[in-house]
C-alpha cells in the first residue's frame, strides 16, 4: 500500500513540479512533446492509482469524543485523526483535514484498540477423526492429526517441537474474527494449545486479508505448557520437567558446538542439523521470552523454578495462583499475563455431594483480588481471556478486579499499553500517541459501567462499525471451528447433561455428560470416576455429536475422542484411546 | 465488619502455623520419654532451642520467655519417618521409558496436599518420597519433612543425600503392557530377566559416560560430553553419593539387584517392601543394605504370598535395619501401631520396635545424625501422646518439627470452629454460589484422589506398591 502511495506522490510530483523548473526547461523540441505526452500519462496513472487507494490515503477524524490516551492523560473533548493506518493527530484542537472522513464521537470514548495478550484465534482447527473410524485405529488417527497439524523431521515428538511457529499456520481473513472484533479487540497474542511446546507465538491484528497484513510481530515468545506426550516419553508431568531440563542442557551445549564447529571444524564431528535444539538457543540464550502456561500454585513455582535454574526471560500466563508467589515474580522480574477466565461455582448443588474443599472457595474469592496485588507490588502484567467462554467475560471480569483493588486506569492499560510493553511494541502499539498504529476502540458509555456498548473498532486504520450492542457473541472455542460449519437449522439439539456408562473392559464407568451447544459447536465436561475432563474440538453433526478429551490415569495422560450418535434422550457410540475402542452409552436426565 | 471478623479469622489461623516459630526456648516439662537410643525416661524435660534439642534431663530449669508445655501423663517420641511414601506428588510415576532416573519427584511437590496435615495429625515428620514402581530404574527421590503451611522448597531437607527409586518384579513387568499406543511394541523389559538386563545395561552406559567425562577432564578429548539427565544420577550411584532404594517383593530378585550392585561396586541403601527378605537375612546383612517393609499385607498379590508378621524380627535378629513404612497416604497416620506389631510377632524389644519409624527409617534416608531420635544436639522433632504410641488408644497432642508446633490437636479443634465460620463467609460470595440447576460438577476434592491413587496403585496401572 504504502508503494502505491508513493507512485501517486511521485506522479503528483512529476505533473505539478517539473514544468515550474524554469532553469532546466529545455527548448521546445520533439523530445519535450515526448515528455508532455509522458506527463498526460502520469497523470492518467495517478488519478487512476488515487482512485484505488482513495479509502486509504484518505483521512478518517473522530471529533468531539473523550479520549483515553492511556500513555498520558485523557482528553476530555477532542479529536483523533487517522490516515494510512496510523494516527496522524490527536487533541483538543487537532485540526480535521478537509480530505477526512469524519465520526461525530460525541458520547463515544476512544481507547487505544483492546489487547488480549493470550489467545488461540487464527489457528486451524485440528482434524477431527472421520466418522465411522471406530477400532484401535483412532487413537492412533488422533495422533497422527496432531503429528499432521505440526509437521516436522524433528528428533522430538510432535508436541514437543520448540520450532513450532504458529504463524506458519495462522488462517488468512478477517472474517474469522469477527466476534472477538466485535466485543472491541484489536490485536491478540496467539498460540497453539497442544501438549508442551505449545508454538511460538504471533501478535496479530484482528484485519487483514493475509497473515503477512495481520502479523504486528512474530514470533513474540516461546510458549511451554506444563502438558504431556500420551503414550510416549514425557507420559508425565515429572517426565515433563525432565525432558525440559534435558532439552535446556542439549540446546546450550549445540550452541557451544555449533560456534565450535564455525571456528574450526578439523577433527570434530559435526554437530546434528537439528532444529528443535537450534529453535530453543535464543530462549536460553535470553533473546527469545518464554512464556510458561502456569495457573495454579505449583505450576506458577514451578515455571519460576525453571526459569531460575536455566536464567530465562520468562513470563507466565495464567496466574490465578500468583498471590503467595508475587514478592518472586518481582525478584525474577517476571511479568504476568492474567487471566480474566475467574473461576466460578459451575454446578448447581447436589444432596449426596461432599462439600466444596475450603481451597476451592478461597481460590474463587481470591482470584478477583490478584490483579490489585500485582499491580500494588509493581509486578508487570497484562489481561487475557483464559479461554473464557464468551468475549463478555474479559471485560465483565476486569471489573471485578476493579471492584477488588485495582485501578480504573490500571485495568485499561492491562488490556492496550501493558500488553505491547510486555510484547515489546509499546512503540507502535498500545495507546493514542501520534504516529502508533491506529488501533482504536471506541465505546458508547463508561468502559466499565453495565451499559456499555463497542460502537466502532479500528484496526490499521480500517474502520469496523459495531452494528447493534453484542448480545453474547462466543468466542470460537480455542479458535477453532469458526470456519464454515454446518447449517444450525439442521442441527438435533444435543445440550444438556447426561448419564452415561463406558463400557470399560472388567469395570464400567459410569458418570456425567454436560453438553452445551452453540450451533455446531459443543463444549462442556465429562465427570467420571477418573476426574472431571473438559471437552476439546466438541461437534455436533446432522446425528450426533464428537468431541475430544484427556484423563490422568495413573500419572499417564491418556487422550480419548467420542463419536456418539443421539437419538432423542439417548446417545450411544464409542470411546477411542490408546487402550481401544470403548462402548459409550448415555441418557439424558430430565 | 465481615472484613474484619474475616482478617481475624485469616490473622487466628495463621498464629496456628507459626506458632512458636520464633527461635526462643520450648521446654516439654514431666513427660515420659521414649528415646529411641537411650531407653525410656520418666518424668523427664527437653528443652529446645533454635529447633534442636539443648537439653535433657529432670527438673531443668526454664528462660525467661521460654514456651513451657506441660505433658504430665504424656508420651514424648522422636518424629516418625516413613521411609516409603507417595504423599504431596502432582504425578508418580512416568512409566514410558524403562529408565527414568532423569525423572525427579521433587518438581512435583505439592505442598497443599491434606495428606501431609494427616501425617502430621498420626505423628509423621519425615518422609522419603519415592517415584513409583514402573520402572527398573525409576526417577530420584526427595527426603522432606512435612513441614505444612510454609512453601514446597522448605519441605526437602537441605542436608539429605540424595536418592532414587529402582523396582522390581510384578509393576515393571505389567507396566511395559498398559501404556502402549496401538501399533506400537509392548515397552521392554517383560520379564523379571528382561529387569535386570535393562538395570546392568544401564551402569554400562553410565560407567561408558562417566568415562567420557574423565577424559574431556583429563583434556584426552576435544569436545565436551552432552550433560545426561539419565546417566548422571546413576553415575552419582557409583560413586556411592546416592541412595539406591529398590522396590521388589521376592527373595531371588533382591539376591539379583545385590548381585549388581555388588558388580558395579555400590550398596544398594534399601530393599524396599522387601517381604520375603527374611530368606536372605544373612545375605542382606553382608551386603549392608536395610530393609523397608510393611508389617503385614501378606498374600495381597501374588508376589506378596510369602510374607510373614515374623519378616521384621527375623531381619532385625539378622543385625539388619529395618523400617517399616506405609506406601499410603493413610496407612501413614497409623505407623505407631504398624511398629507395635513387631512386638507380638516375634517378639522385638520396644525401643527396637520404635527405632523401626524413627531411627532405623533415619538411616535408611541418611539423615539419622539430624533426627530420628531424641537426643541432645538433635532437631526437635517430636511427638506428644496421649498415652505410650503402641497403645491404640493414643493419639498425638502436638507433632513438632524443629521445635515448631505443625500439629496442636488442641489449636486444631478451636480452628475447626474458625474454619466453619470462614467457610459460612465464603460460601455467601457470588463465585461461590451455585445455580440453581445443571452446570458442571466441581472436580473432585483432592482428600478423595488419594484414595484413587491406591486403587490404581493396586491396578498395576503405573503401580507402587
Amino acid at each position: 500500500m504504502n508503494s502505491k502511495l508513493r507512485a501517486v506522490r511521485f506522479a503528483l510530483m512529476k505533473l505539478f513540479y517539473y514544468p515550474l523548473r524554469k532553469d532546466s526547461v529545455p527548448n521546445f523540441t520533439i523530445q519535450v512533446l515526448f515528455m508532455r505526452i509522458k506527463l498526460v500519462l502520469y497523470a492518467f496513472a495517478a488519478i487512476g492509482l488515487l482512485l484505488s487507494v482513495s479509502a486509504f490515503g484518505q483521512s478518517m477524524a473522530i471529533t468531539n469524543a473523550r479520549i483515553v490516551t492511556v500513555s498520558g492523560v485523557a482528553i476530555e473533548k477532542g479529536t483523533v485523526v487517522i490516515r494510512d493506518g496510523l494516527i496522524e493527530a490527536v487533541g483538543a484542537n487537532a485540526k480535521v483535514p478537509a480530505d477526512a472522513f469524519t465520526i461525530d464521537g460525541t458520547g463515544l470514548m476512544i481507547y487505544p484498540g483492546f489487547i488480549d495478550s493470550l489467545t488461540n484465534l487464527g489457528l486451524a482447527a485440528r482434524p477431527a477423526a472421520a466418522p465411522g473410524q471406530g477400532g484401535p485405529g483412532g487413537g492412533q488417527a488422533a495422533a497422527a492429526a496432531v503429528a499432521q497439524a505440526n509437521p516436522s523431521n524433528s528428533n522430538y515428538p510432535a508436541g514437543f517441537r520448540p520450532e513450532y511457529t504458529v504463524s506458519d499456520e495462522l488462517r488468512a481473513g478477517e472474517t474469522q474474527f469477527d466476534s472477538v472484533r466485535n466485543a472491541g479487540f484489536a490485536t491478540v497474542l496467539t498460540t497453539g494449545r497442544e501438549r508442551i511446546f505449545t508454538g511460538q507465538s504471533a501478535l496479530i491484528n484482528l484485519a487483514g486479508e493475509n497473515v503477512s497484513d495481520m502479523t504486528v510481530r512474530s514470533p513474540v515468545a516461546l510458549h511451554i505448557s506444563f502438558g504431556t506426550i500420551p503414550g510416549t516419553y514425557p507420559g508425565s508431568l515429572l517426565g515433563t520437567f525432565s525432558a525440559l531440563r534435558q532439552m535446556f542442557n542439549d540446546a546450550k551445549r549445540h550452541d557451544e558446538m555449533l560456534k565450535m564447529y564455525a571456528k574450526d571444524p578439523r577433527g570434530m564431528r559435526r554437530p546434528a542439523a537439528d532444529k528443535s535444539l537450534e529453535a530453543i538457543i535464543p530462549a536460553v540464550n535470553r533473546q527469545m521470552t518464554v512464556i510458561f502456561s502456569a495457573n495454579n500454585e505449583n505450576e506458577i513455582r514451578r515455571a519460576l523454578d525453571l526459569a531460575k535454574e536455566y536464567n530465562l526471560n520468562a513470563m507466565i500466563a495464567g496466574g490465578h495462583g500468583a498471590t503467595q508467589f508475587i514478592s518472586r515474580l518481582k525478584e525474577q522480574n517476571v511479568p504476568v499475563l492474567f487471566s480474566l477466565n475467574f473461576p466460578k461455582r459451575t454446578a448447581a448443588v447436589s444432596p449426596d455431594a461432599d462439600p466444596e474443599s475450603m481451597e476451592t472457595l478461597r481460590f474463587r474469592a481470591e482470584v478477583p483480588k490478584i490483579a490489585g496485588k500485582l499491580a500494588a507490588a509493581g509486578v508487570k502484567f497484562a489481561f487475557q481471556s483464559g479461554g473464557a467462554a464468551t468475549n463478555n467475560d474479559f471485560l465483565a471480569n476486569s471489573v471485578k478486579a476493579t471492584e477488588n483493588g485495582l485501578s480504573k486506569d490500571a485495568a485499561v492499560r492491562a488490556m492496550t499499553l501493558s500488553s505491547a510493553e510486555i510484547f515489546g511494541v509499546a512503540d507502535r502499539l498500545g495507546s493514542v500517541e501520534v504516529g502508533k498504529i491506529a488501533n482504536l476502540t471506541l465505546v458508547k458509555g463508561d468502559l466499565f459501567s453495565k451499559d456499555k456498548s463497542i460502537s466502532h473498532v479500528f484496526i490499521d486504520g480500517k474502520m469496523f462499525e459495531i452494528k447493534a450492542p453484542p448480545t453474547p457473541p462466543s468466542r470460537p472455542a480455542g479458535g477453532q471451528g469458526t470456519g464454515g460449519g454446518a447449517n444450525p437449522s439442521a442441527l438435533p439439539i444435543v445440550g444438556g447433561t447426561y448419564s452415561i456408562t463406558i463400557q470399560a473392559p472388567g469395570q464400567p464407568l459410569t458418570g456425567t455428560l454436560n453438553l452445551t451447544q452453540q450451533g455446531s459447536e459443543l463444549t462442556g465436561t465429562m465427570v467420571t470416576e477418573l476426574g472431571t475432563t473438559t471437552i476439546k474440538d466438541g461437534r455436533v453433526t446432522a446425528t450426533g455429536i464428537s468431541f475430544a478429551g484427556s484423563v490422568n490415569f495413573g500419572g499417564q495422560a491418556i487422550d480419548f475422542t467420542v463419536m456418539a450418535t443421539v437419538t432423542g434422550s439417548t446417545l450411544s457410540g464409542t470411546v477411542d484411546s490408546p487402550q481401544g475402542a470403548i462402548p459409550i452409552t448415555g441418557t439424558k436426565n430430565p | 465488619m465481615k472484613r474484619i471478623i474475616f482478617s481475624l479469622i485469616a490473622a487466628i489461623a495463621c498464629c496456628t502455623f507459626v506458632f512458636g516459630q520464633n527461635s526462643g526456648e520450648v521446654v516439654i516439662k514431666n513427660a515420659t520419654v521414649l528415646t529411641a537410643a537411650r531407653g525410656t525416661l520418666t518424668e523427664t524435660d527437653i528443652s529446645i532451642r533454635n529447633g534442636k534439642i539443648a537439653r535433657i534431663g529432670k527438673n531443668l530449669p526454664v528462660g525467661a520467655g521460654a514456651k513451657v508445655i506441660d505433658a504430665t501423663g504424656k508420651f514424648v517420641t522422636p518424629g516418625i519417618i516413613d521411609a516409603h511414601s507417595h504423599s504431596m506428588l502432582s504425578a508418580i510415576n512416568e512409566g514410558s521409558l524403562a529408565v527414568t532416573s532423569m525423572t525427579d519427584v521433587k518438581d512435583m511437590l505439592d505442598p497443599k496436599d491434606i495428606a501431609i496435615k494427616r501425617a502430621l495429625a498420626g505423628g509423621v515428620t519425615s518422609a522419603l518420597l519415592l517415584h513409583g514402581s514402573a520402572n527398573p530404574i525409576g526417577g530420584q527421590s526427595a527426603t522432606i519433612k512435612f513441614k505444612y503451611g510454609r512453601p514446597a522448597e522448605d519441605f526437602l531437607i537441605a542436608d539429605a543425600p540424595p536418592g532414587i527409586k529402582f523396582a522390581l518384579g510384578e509393576n515393571v513387568k505389567r507396566s511395559s503392557q498398559v501404556i502402549t499406543q496401538p501399533g506400537q511394541s509392548f515397552r521392554y523389559p517383560r520379564t523379571r530377566m528382561g529387569t535386570m538386563e535393562v538395570i546392568r545395561d544401564a551402569f554400562r552406559r553410565a560407567r561408558d559416560y562417566k568415562q567420557a567425562w574423565d577424559d574431556f577432564r583429563a583434556k584426552k578429548t576435544k569436545v565436551p560430553p552432552r550433560v545426561d539427565e539419565e546417566l548422571q544420577p546413576l553415575v552419582e550411584i557409583l560413586e556411592g553419593k546416592r541412595i539406591v532404594h529398590c522396590h521388589g517383593y521376592r527373595s531371588d530378585e533382591h539376591l539379583n539387584i545385590v548381585k549388581i550392585a555388588d558388580e558395579f561396586g555400590f550398596t544398594i541403601g534399601t530393599l524396599q517392601h522387601a517381604l520375603e527378605a527374611y530368606k536372605i537375612a544373612p545375605e542382606v546383612a553382608k551386603h549392608g543394605a536395610g530393609v523397608s517393609i510393611f508389617v503385614d499385607s501378606w498374600s495381597y498379590k501374588l508376589e506378596a504370598y510369602d510374607n510373614t508378621p515374623y519378616n521384621a524380627y527375623i531381619l532385625w535378629k539378622n543385625g539388619v535395619v529395618v523400617s517399616i513404612n506405609s506406601d499410603s497416604d493413610e496407612r501413614m497416620r497409623r505407623l505407631n501401631l504398624d511398629a507395635a506389631k513387631t512386638m507380638k510377632f516375634g517378639g522385638v524389644p520396644e525401643e527396637e520396635a520404635l527405632k523401626m519409624i524413627t531411627l532405623n527409617p533415619a538411616k535408611h534416608l541418611g539423615i539419622d545424625k539430624r533426627t530420628g531420635s531424641i537426643e541432645q544436639g538433635k532437631d526437635a522433632d517430636i511427638v506428644i501422646w496421649t498415652e505410650h504410641p503402641f497403645s491404640p488408644y493414643s493419639r498425638p497432642d502436638i507433632t513438632m518439627i524443629e521445635g515448631e508446633i505443625f500439629f496442636d490437636r488442641a489449636q486444631d479443634i478451636l480452628f475447626r470452629q474458625q474454619l466453619a465460620k470462614e467457610r459460612e463467609e465464603l460460601e455467601k460470595l457470588e463465585m461461590n454460589k451455585a445455580p440453581g440447576s445443571g452446570g458442571t460438577p466441581p472436580a473432585r476434592p483432592a482428600e478423595r484422589r488419594v484414595e484413587d491413587r491406591d486403587e490404581h496403585e493396586l491396578d498395576g496401572i503405573g503401580g507402587n506398591r
